[in-house]
């Protein structure tokens, strides 16, 4: 077992972890945090990820004991069912939600690329989330509401 | 599921060449893209020794007209260094490619070395680099060509106890570079074929040309009887077209026909043929 102490969405966690523990699992079952999703557990669908220092990470690989010392957000980090962010807003405005298994890891990517980017084209977009997988709506609302939100953020600050 | 390991989390290299020294069944880990996938799909090893946070592997810099890139850089890191995108240019336009944006901020060059795929994008430009590794241990340290580090498909050199600690390329000021590869897709897929390419020219002439070609051979090569061919030559077609030819060729040498060169022996010859025509 390890004892690790990082940041989760903005608040000091501390956490005892086996060794061949993967955060996917830590963020799940011991914060309780069940929008990091398991898909393909294999680094290849994006459903798990999460922000590690802003930067998008598949959970489903990495080792728990990694995030010691580091900042972890996760889809709670953006809003809550009473204030939503404006990304979550656009996905829901755009349809870019179906089925909603990816829309978790989809919207992080999208949130660490609007971190960096304020103005992002549509390349630039797709690129950002080409390590997540959608099987329902496909991309096309998907591109359109980070567009929008971007739009809106931009407004806004 | 993962089998069960003991990870351990050194913080400097000597603390973890010791462990690697002593431990059993050890294996090692950064950014973990291969190696919890392999584990995960049926691999086992009862130790693992993560050097995420060992200080002395990390980070880019020059050494005596060497790039020096230690071996826990990311991919990520890689693609967005003006260092490499003003004197390896080939190189940080691969790292760009490998993998999705997860796999690039987790994976590191070190682990895309020592995998050894005959598909990782990053070996190409490095082979057009005259990379060569720092490889230690506790009883000492070795250099050898990434020509030599790579023995086979998937396998390498390394030996038991031995940690890959950095890689040395040779920037090549006043060569147009490039990579350029084809995949199922454009993004988040494994190349089926890729072309590193470092190019001088003078006045119509090729001085100095550099080619490594990826996914086609059981390692990527460099086909160096092309580049001593084209050392002086004329830039024209038929020099071109002479050029392309012998690298099919070479391919052929080495591996025999393969059913896959009905669609990869074209491509070979369009990405050949436009690295030297542009």
């Amino acid at each position: 077992m390890k004892k690790i102490s990082f940041i989760l969405n903005g608040k000091t966690a501390h956490a005892e972890v086996e060794d061949n523990e993967v955060l996917l699992r830590t963020l799940r079952e011991r914060f309780d945090m069940k929008s990091v999703k398991e898909g393909c557990g294999l680094g290849e669908c994006g459903t798990c990820t999460v922000l590690i220092d802003n930067e998008p990470h598949y959970s489903c690989l990495t080792l728990a004991s990694k995030v010691n010392g580091r900042d972890v957000k996760t889809v709670e980090h953006l809003g809550n069912a009473g204030l939503l962010h404006p990304l979550q807003e656009a996905f829901i405005s755009s349809g870019a939600v179906q089925c909603g298994y990816c829309t978790p890891g989809m919207l992080l990517s999208a949130y660490s690329l609007l971190m960096k980017n304020g103005d992002p084209d549509d390349n630039e977009i797709k690129e950002a989330i080409s390590g997540n997988l959608c099987r329902c709506t496909g991309y096309i609302q998907i591109v359109e509401a980070i567009r929008n939100a971007a739009g809106i953020c931009k407004h806004q600050s | 599921m993962l089998p069960e390991f003991a990870s351990i989390n050194p913080e400097t290299k000597e603390e973890a060449l010791a462990y690697l020294a002593c431990l059993e069944d050890v294996r090692v880990i950064a950014g973990g893209t291969d190696l919890l996938v392999d584990l995960k799909r049926g691999g086992s090893c009862s130790n693992v020794v993560d050097v995420m946070n060992v200080a002395g592997l990390k980070g880019l810099s020059v050494a005596g007209g060497d790039i020096v890139i230690g071996s826990t850089v990311t991919h990520a890191a890689l693609s967005r260094s003006t260092l490499l995108s003003d004197a390896a240019r080939s190189l940080s336009v691969a790292c760009g490619w490998i993998g999705s944006p997860q796999i690039r901020n987790m994976g590191t060059i070190g682990g895309n070395l020592v995998n050894a795929s005959p598909a990782a994008d990053s070996i190409p430009p490095l082979l057009v680099h005259d990379a060569v590794l720092s490889i230690e241990s506790k009883a000492g340290g070795r250099e050898e060509a990434l020509e030599d580090f790579i023995v086979a498909p998937y396998e390498t050199s390394l030996k038991p106890g031995e940690l890959l600690t950095s890689v040395h390329i040779k920037g090549l000021p006043g060569y147009r570079e490039g990579y350029r590869r084809i995949a199922k897709r454009a993004a988040w897929a494994i190349s089926r074929l890729s072309v590193a390419w470092a190019v001088r020219e003078a006045d119509g002439r090729f001085i100095d040309v550099r080619l490594a070609i990826g996914s086609c051979t059981p390692m990527p090569f460099r086909p160096r009887n092309v580049e001593g061919f084209l050392r002086g030559k004329e830039k024209d077609d038929s020099t071109i077209g002479k050029a392309v030819a012998m690298v099919i060729g070479e391919i052929r040498r080495i591996t025999g026909d393969r059913p896959s060169f009905v669609y990869k022996l074209p491509v070979v010859k369009d990405l050949v043929q436009k690295a030297l025509r542009d």
